[in-house]
Formats: C-alpha cells, sequence, structure tokens
C-alpha cells in the first residue's frame, strides 16, 4: 500500500501534465518528459538525503531505502552501479531505461491516491487507458500553488523551487501555463535558477540535477538532428519516388546492360536480394541494440539514429536494384507495399523527430510523430514473414 | 506484462502462424494463388495451379535440377510439336562443345533461356521473354555472322528476323532458302484451289451394310420419343458407321446385354468419356491444344494433403477440416470459356469445353462445329471479319451444295489440321500445331489454294489478319526475291541447306 506516501515529484510532474480534454498526457517532447522523470526521482532521492554532488560526480551517501518503492528501486540502481558518476549520465540512463516505470508508478500511485480515475480507451490496441480527474481539486491546488509561488515574493518552499526548475529545465513550462504568464514570471524563474532563495542542503544536488537535464534535452535535440532529419527526408522522396515513379521500362535490346543484369539475371537479383535482406537485418539490428542498456549507456548512442536512418536509405536503394520500381503482384506486391510502408513511415518519424525535440513544440508534429512510430513498427511485424516467404518460394519451386 | 511487450509477443505469434499458414500451402496443400510471382505465358494459365507441372524438381533442390525438371517440363508437351515442324534449333545442335562461347550470351540448349514464365512484363508473342533482336546472340560475328555472309542482309536489324515473316527460331518449314525458290514463281491463286485433305472429310461416306436406319435404334422408350433426335442420329457417322444409341447411352450393355440392359444402365447425357472411348486421338490431340491442356496427362495432380500431412507425422492429429483447409483448390478440369484471355462473348461465359461443346452430340456435325461452334465463343476482329470474308463466301457455297467439296473455308480449315490416319482423314484438335508462329499452316493450308509468295504475304499482314484476309497484303516479305537470287548466284550452297531440312507430312 502507498496510500500514506507522500507524493512523489515525478507525481506532480504527470499530474500538471495531464490533459483534461483527453485524459492523456499532454503531446510534450518525449525526452524532455523522461528527463524530466529521471530528474524528479534524482531531485527526491536529494531531498531525502540519499544521494549528494559535488563538482564532478553524483554518489550515494546513504543507502537506506527511503521507503517509497519508487524511489528504492532508483536508489538499488544507483547504488549498484558506482562506476556511473555524473548526474547527466544518470539523467541518460534512467530516462532511458525506467523513464516508462517511473510514469507508469506516478500514474498507479494517484490512481490509488483518488487523484485520478482510470477508464478503458478504444481503441484498445496502443493506449488502454484514459485517465480523469476525479475532482479537479488537486490538480487545480498544484497549479495554482505553483502560480502563487512564481507570483509571489516570498520565500518559497525548496520542494516547489525543484519543481518549477524541473518543468522548466524540460522546456514544458510553456506546456502548463500561457506563453505570456511565463514571460512575466521569468525574472522569478531565474532566480529559482540562482538557487539563492532556499537555504537548503540539497541545493547543489537539485541545481545540478537541473543542470543535466537541461543537458540532456539540449544535447538530444541538437545532436544529430539535422543529419537525421536530412536522412530520414532523403529516403522517404526515394521511397515516395519508388511508390509514384513510372517504371524503368525492360531494355528491348539483347545484351547484358545494367539493367537487364539487374532484373533479368537470376545471379544479379539474388545479389540485391541478399543485399536487400543484410540492410533490413542489420537496420533492425540498431533499432534494438538502440533499447538496450549495450548502447544505451555509450556515448555513441546519438549515432545510432542516424546509422538506423542511413540503413533505411541504403534499403530504398537496394530495393530500386532488386524491383526497378516494381510491385509485382500477389505476395511480392505485398512485400513491396509492406517495405514502402515501413520506409516511408520510418522518414517521417525521422523528419518529425526533429521538429518536436526542439521548442516550441508543434502539437501536430508531435501526434505526427507518434502515429508513425506506431506504423513503422506495425509495418515491421509483418515484414520477416513476408520475406521467408519471398525467400522461400525461390528454394521450394 | 507491459502493454508493448504484449503487443510485440501478439504480433509476433501473429506473425510466425501466417507465415506456417503460407509454408504450409506451399508443402503440404492448399490456394497458392497469393503465391504466384506474375502471370503466366498464353494458355499456361489454365495450369498455373498445378505448380508441380514444372515445378518438379521438388522442395530445395539445386538450381541446376530446378532448372533441368523445368525443360524437362517444356519439352514433355511441346517436343513432339517441334520435331514435327523439324526444329530449325534443337537443343543437341547447342550441346556440342564447339557452340560453348554462345552459352554465355543465350544458353540455347535450355527452353528457359527465351521462355522465362511469371514475366508478363518481358513474355512477347510465342511466350519469348528475350528482347526480339535475340539472334544478335549468335548470328552477329565469325562465320555465323549472316550479315557479313548475306549481302542482302547486311544492314539489317536483328529485330527484323522474326518479325519480318522472314524467319522462325524453330519452325521454318515454310521459310527455309530452298523451300522458297522451289515456290517463287506460284501465283497468288492456284488453277483448283481446293484443300485436299478437306475433300476427303466434306464428302459423306455412302452408307454401307453396317449403316442403321431410324427403326434401328436401340434406347428406351422415353427416349424415343424426340424425332428430331432420331432424326439427327440416323443421318449421322454415326448410324453411318453402325453405332447405335446405346453405344454412348449404355456402352457397356450395348455389347454384351439385350433391350433390357441398355434400358437399366441408359445414362441420359454420356461423359465424355464415351467420346474419348472411340476417338482416341482427337481426345489426345484435345488435351494437347489450348481447350483441353487440362486434361494433358503431364498435368499435375492436386496434392494429396493426407499423404503429405501423414509424412510430417501429423496424419492422425490433424482435424478434417483443417486438412480440407490445406487441400488444394482444384480447378474444373474443364476449362470455362470465361477463363480464357481471349476476346469472347458474354454469353459463353459460363461453358466449358469438352466434345459437347462444339459437336452437337446426336448430328455430329462437323459444319457447325467448324465455324458456328468457334464463331460462339471467340469474339476477336478476325474472327468476327471471316464472316463476309471470302473464305466465308466459299464456306457458304460449299455447304450449300454450290461449290466442290474442300473449295470452302472454314475455321477449322486453317485452325485444325487435317492429318491422315491409317487411311482416316482425321482432324488434329491441338489448334497449336498451326497457330503460332502462324507460318506453321503455310505448309498444310494455304498452299493448297494459294501460293507461297502471297501466303508469306498475307501472314505477315497483322491487319489484314485483323480483316480475316478481306483485301490484298500491304506489304512484301523479300525472302523469296532473295532466295532466288542467292540460289541464281550460288547454286551449291543452295542445294546443302536444302538437305538440313525437314519435310513436313501432309504438304505439298
Amino acid at each position: 500500500m502507498t496510500q500514506n506516501l507522500a507524493p512523489t515529484l515525478a507525481e506532480d510532474v504527470v499530474l500538471l501534465l495531464l490533459d483534461d480534454q483527453s485524459g492523456t498526457l499532454l503531446p510534450i517532447q518525449e525526452a524532455a518528459f523522461k528527463c524530466a522523470l529521471a530528474g524528479a526521482m534524482l531531485m527526491d532521492l536529494a531531498f531525502a538525503y540519499r544521494i549528494d554532488t559535488d563538482l564532478h560526480s553524483l554518489m550515494v551517501s546513504d543507502r537506506t531505502p527511503v521507503g517509497d518503492p519508487m524511489l528504492d528501486r532508483v536508489l538499488e540502481r544507483i547504488s549498484g552501479h558506482p562506476e556511473v558518476s555524473s548526474a547527466h549520465a544518470w539523467v541518460e540512463i534512467l530516462s532511458s531505461e525506467e523513464a516508462g516505470i517511473i510514469r507508469e508508478q506516478a500514474l498507479a500511485r494517484l490512481v490509488e491516491h483518488g487523484v485520478l480515475q482510470r477508464h478503458r480507451k478504444f481503441p484498445r490496441l496502443f493506449r488502454a487507458h484514459r485517465y480523469a480527474r476525479v475532482d479537479g481539486v488537486t490538480e487545480r491546488e498544484l497549479k495554482g500553488h505553483i502560480r502563487d509561488v512564481l507570483h509571489s515574493d516570498d520565500i518559497p518552499d525548496p520542494r516547489d523551487v525543484a519543481l518549477i526548475c524541473l518543468v522548466d529545465a524540460c522546456s514544458i513550462l510553456a506546456d502548463i501555463f500561457p506563453r505570456e504568464e511565463i514571460e512575466q514570471v521569468a525574472p522569478r524563474i531565474e532566480q529559482f535558477h540562482r538557487m539563492d532563495l532556499i537555504g537548503h542542503e540539497v541545493t547543489g544536488t537539485i541545481d545540478e540535477a537541473r543542470r543535466a537535464i537541461v543537458l540532456a534535452v539540449r544535447t538530444r535535440a541538437a545532436r544529430f538532428g539535422k543529419w537525421l532529419a536530412a536522412f530520414s527526408f532523403g529516403g522517404g522522396l526515394a521511397a515516395v519516388a519508388t511508390l509514384l515513379a513510372p517504371r524503368i521500362p525492360m531494355p528491348d535490346r539483347f545484351g547484358p546492360g545494367l539493367f537487364e543484369l539487374l532484373w533479368s539475371d537470376e545471379t544479379w537479383q539474388q545479389w540485391s536480394g541478399y543485399t536487400l535482406l543484410g540492410i533490413s537485418l542489420a537496420g533492425l539490428l540498431v533499432a534494438l541494440l538502440m533499447k538496450t542498456p549495450l548502447l544505451v549507456r555509450r556515448k555513441s548512442r546519438d549515432w545510432w539514429p542516424l546509422v538506423h536512418v542511413g540503413f533505411g536509405a541504403g534499403c530504398v536503394l537496394a530495393l530500386f536494384a532488386h524491383t526497378g520500381f516494381r510491385f509485382g503482384v500477389n505476395l511480392n506486391a505485398a512485400l513491396m507495399w509492406n517495405y514502402l510502408a515501413l520506409l516511408v513511415f520510418g522518414a517521417l518519424v525521422g523528419i518529425s523527430m526533429r521538429r518536436t525535440a526542439r521548442p516550441p513544440l508543434n502539437a501536430a508534429l508531435n501526434r505526427l510523430r507518434r502515429f508513425s512510430i506506431r506504423a513503422h513498427l506495425l509495418a515491421l511485424l509483418p515484414l520477416p514473414a513476408l520475406l521467408a516467404l519471398h525467400l522461400l518460394i525461390v528454394y521450394l519451386y | 506484462m507491459s502493454r508493448n511487450t504484449l503487443l510485440w509477443i501478439l504480433g509476433t505469434a501473429g506473425t510466425l502462424l501466417a507465415t506456417a499458414v503460407a509454408v504450409a500451402w506451399m508443402t503440404v496443400g492448399g490456394d497458392r494463388r497469393i503465391l504466384l510471382p506474375g502471370k503466366t505465358a498464353d494458355a499456361h494459365h489454365q495450369i498455373e495451379l498445378a505448380c508441380e507441372t514444372c515445378h518438379a524438381a521438388g522442395a530445395f533442390a539445386s538450381a541446376k535440377k530446378a532448372e533441368k525438371a523445368l525443360n524437362k517440363a517444356c519439352r514433355g508437351c511441346h517436343e513432339a510439336e517441334l520435331k514435327a515442324a523439324g526444329d530449325s534449333h534443337p537443343p543437341r545442335k547447342f550441346r556440342n562443345p564447339r557452340m560453348a562461347a554462345h552459352w554465355e550470351k543465350l544458353d540455347a540448349r535450355l527452353c528457359t533461356a527465351c521462355h522465362v514464365e511469371h514475366r508478363p512484363e518481358t513474355t512477347r508473342t510465342s511466350a519469348v521473354t528475350v528482347p526480339t533482336d535475340f539472334c544478335v546472340a549468335c548470328h552477329s560475328e565469325g562465320e555465323r555472322d549472316v550479315r557479313a555472309n548475306r549481302p542482302s542482309h547486311a544492314g539489317l536489324a536483328f529485330d527484323t528476323c522474326a518479325s519480318s515473316g522472314c524467319h522462325n527460331y524453330h519452325d521454318n518449314q515454310a521459310l527455309y532458302a530452298d523451300f522458297l525458290v522451289r515456290h517463287a514463281d506460284q501465283p497468288w491463286l492456284v488453277p483448283v484451289p481446293v484443300h485436299r485433305l478437306s475433300v476427303q472429310t466434306r464428302t459423306r461416306a455412302s452408307r454401307t451394310e453396317a449403316a442403321l436406319g431410324r427403326g434401328d435404334a436401340m434406347a428406351p422408350e422415353s427416349a424415343l420419343r424426340d424425332p428430331a433426335i432420331l432424326d439427327a442420329w440416323a443421318a449421322s457417322g454415326h448410324a453411318t458407321a453402325g453405332e447405335n444409341c446405346a453405344a454412348c447411352h449404355a456402352p457397356v450393355a450395348a455389347k454384351a446385354a439385350g433391350q433390357s440392359g441398355i434400358e437399366a444402365q441408359w445414362v441420359e447425357a454420356p461423359d465424355t468419356a464415351v467420346c474419348e472411348g472411340c476417338h482416341r486421338w482427337q481426345a489426345k490431340t484435345f488435351a494437347q491444344g489450348r481447350h483441353g491442356m487440362r486434361q494433358h496427362p503431364r498435368v499435375s495432380k492436386p496434392r494429396d494433403p493426407h499423404r503429405r500431412i501423414a509424412a510430417l507425422g501429423l496424419g492422425t492429429w490433424l482435424p478434417e477440416a483443417a486438412v480440407a483447409w490445406f487441400t488444394d483448390p482444384a480447378p474444373p478440369r474443364r476449362m470455362t470459356v470465361a477463363e480464357t484471355h481471349l476476346p469472347i462473348h458474354a454469353e459463353a461465359a459460363h461453358l466449358s469445353l469438352h466434345c459437347g461443346s462444339c459437336h452437337r452430340p446426336h448430328a455430329v456435325d462437323t459444319e457447325a462445329a467448324a465455324v458456328e461452334a468457334c464463331a460462339s465463343c471467340h469474339n476477336d476482329s478476325h474472327t468476327q471479319a471471316y464472316f463476309g470474308s471470302p473464305h466465308h463466301a466459299l464456306w457458304k457455297a460449299e455447304t450449300a451444295g454450290e461449290a466442290e467439296p474442300g473449295t470452302g473455308v472454314s475455321c477449322a480449315t486453317c485452325h485444325l489440321e487435317k492429318v491422315e490416319r491409317r487411311g482416316n482423314i482425321v482432324a488434329n484438335h491441338n489448334q497449336n500445331d498451326l497457330l503460332r508462329p502462324n507460318s506453321k499452316m503455310i505448309r498444310p493450308v494455304c498452299l493448297d489454294c494459294h501460293g507461297l509468295g502471297f501466303s508469306l504475304d498475307a501472314l505477315a499482314d497483322p491487319r489484314l489478319i485483323a480483316r480475316n484476309f478481306r483485301g490484298k497484303p500491304e506489304s512484301r516479305v523479300e525472302s523469296i526475291a532473295w532466295a532466288v537470287r542467292r540460289a541464281a548466284e550460288n547454286p551449291q550452297e543452295e542445294e546443302t541447306e536444302s538437305r538440313v531440312q525437314s519435310p513436313r507430312r501432309n504438304s505439298p
């Protein structure tokens, strides 16, 4: 039972970002939201005097469990990896590996505390639930309280400062309050950043966590974003061209021309086909590795989306070499459509990711990104089966 | 378990299940239409679901074995036809190691070098899938360089070899130089234009002692009530040859039992097997042709799912409903008119093709089968233009008794070759033998009435063919003139060439 546990900063962040209309979280930048949840955990642990920071590192000062399963889980993780020593690294790791769990735990706790009600949502395929506030009081109280803190000249509570720093560091303050209001209280927020209003012992850790969040969000948005979008755009354009361009006619002159070899010679067909298969598998492998700790903790992790998109663009070229814009019929046509759907939606993800990773957030683009990710994954599901059948037909008949 | 994990598990399971089903369709049985990589060529669409007819090498056979099996399948159905045509480029010619240099360019030892199935985009006339200038592979260099060897061919493009009416790859029995020279001076119409073999089929045989009349009909009382049927039979070749009603309607009883046995075994609408019992050669050639190729003995039968499942050790485990699901869809044994890819009359779409489709069962009237039966289904420009054409006028005159037998020209005259077998003139029901290339019909048909020059010109003019030969050819095939000139210049060489050609039967 968690009835008697004090609300965590993560719960406050989730509550602030819950959209009353849809019952779902506001469409904010996913990276920013994940960093906010990770930072909230670190800040709560700092308030519980379990972690501390100095100029260079984050260390566990007390391994004793806090008594809150959410925080204890993270504390245990940090304790188990003394080799990871910076706040920035922990924001990176927790936002990549734990953010989903933290979000679910926070929502569950809010439901358990009677702040939210969970409803099933139709269709249930992707988002199984939506949340409605029980009476809206808690949320109004929280928002009103934050507003009061921002507008007053009183000495704020350290937790309020931490929460404001948290949402501001993730650039999501503008998603909660009107922009004009944010501009009005900008000097006050700047005061909070300097941490000179609170004389709390954990000020240093909070500030370090805030800086780590800012760093994580900005680097994610900036690193290779331009190249990612460019690669995606190029690959997507080529995929759409495959869809719309007229097929290149087969040569009507006898002789070993390149096109005749590519599309008539069985050996060349096998080469181009297996090349396409290899590139597809490599792209899939990179996508899977991106989700595993093997790459998540490496500094090179930001390269891998670029590599993944590069393989996607390579797929388009190999697809052209293998088919010459021909869709074929029956199973071959299904495979071609499947490939193109995968590539086009993948390209849309790459393009929209660039735009949605930088504030201000465009809600429509963000929805497009989410839709594209799901469509990209859905298109991936039948591909192995279609490829296997395509290959089997060659060897069985 | 998180929602994402669940979705991934469900998606993967669904994908694996779909793969398993499709693999079962491939290996055990079931509807394989979705696996077809492309349309099959020409009339092969009739047997495209009988994959094992051509893909006979078995699963995971080596590429060499698979290729061998494919080519064996081609030869299994088409070898006799090519042999009869004196194939100019038989595979054995290219197995000679001295031809090895050409294998890289075009491996003519294999049918599949030029005829690849499931490639509609590159499939040309006669199911050829290589570019039309393929002759360039062997005849553009060295001692076989035709442009260097023959002054008349200098500057000619290779894509005109087979499209100008001069050459075919396989069948050149009416196109080789010596034949051209021998028939060079023929007029466009011979003095007595009569199709020799049709004369015999169109002349009604005189009644013999075995001939039966109306009073001889052996059938149940109820079957004899329709006088029209009785009259048709009495006037038919069946009655003339002494074949009674029971020969078809109760064939077993007709041989042994009396009237009571016939009544007991009487079948109102006998199956074509009854026809095939007597007209074996016609039935055989019918199955070799486009109308009846599903009955060709080399077409693979639907796979037996029970046997295949039992081989996997699941024979008794799978429920019958699942076994039924993995059963090959069996297309009707007889093709329906609707299945053809040719223009047809919509009202004939439901008809299936069997003996009775063209031959009226009691009259066995070959006149109707020779024209009306064809035109009742085919609706292309060539067929439409036949009515009112000079050939049709001759046919009408003959059937009206105003002209001599054999002077008329029906659809069957040109498309169903007449052949002499054991003293009888019978129709070869494999229309392929005279169809493509159309020069196949020059020797057995055209030359009975027309000169070679006119025949070549006419058959090389697609617009004239579409008009069903109303008018004169618009262009001239130069091959006769060139052959005559060359023969005059090199008489010895021409003699050598004539020896390697095999003359066709039934030809002038």
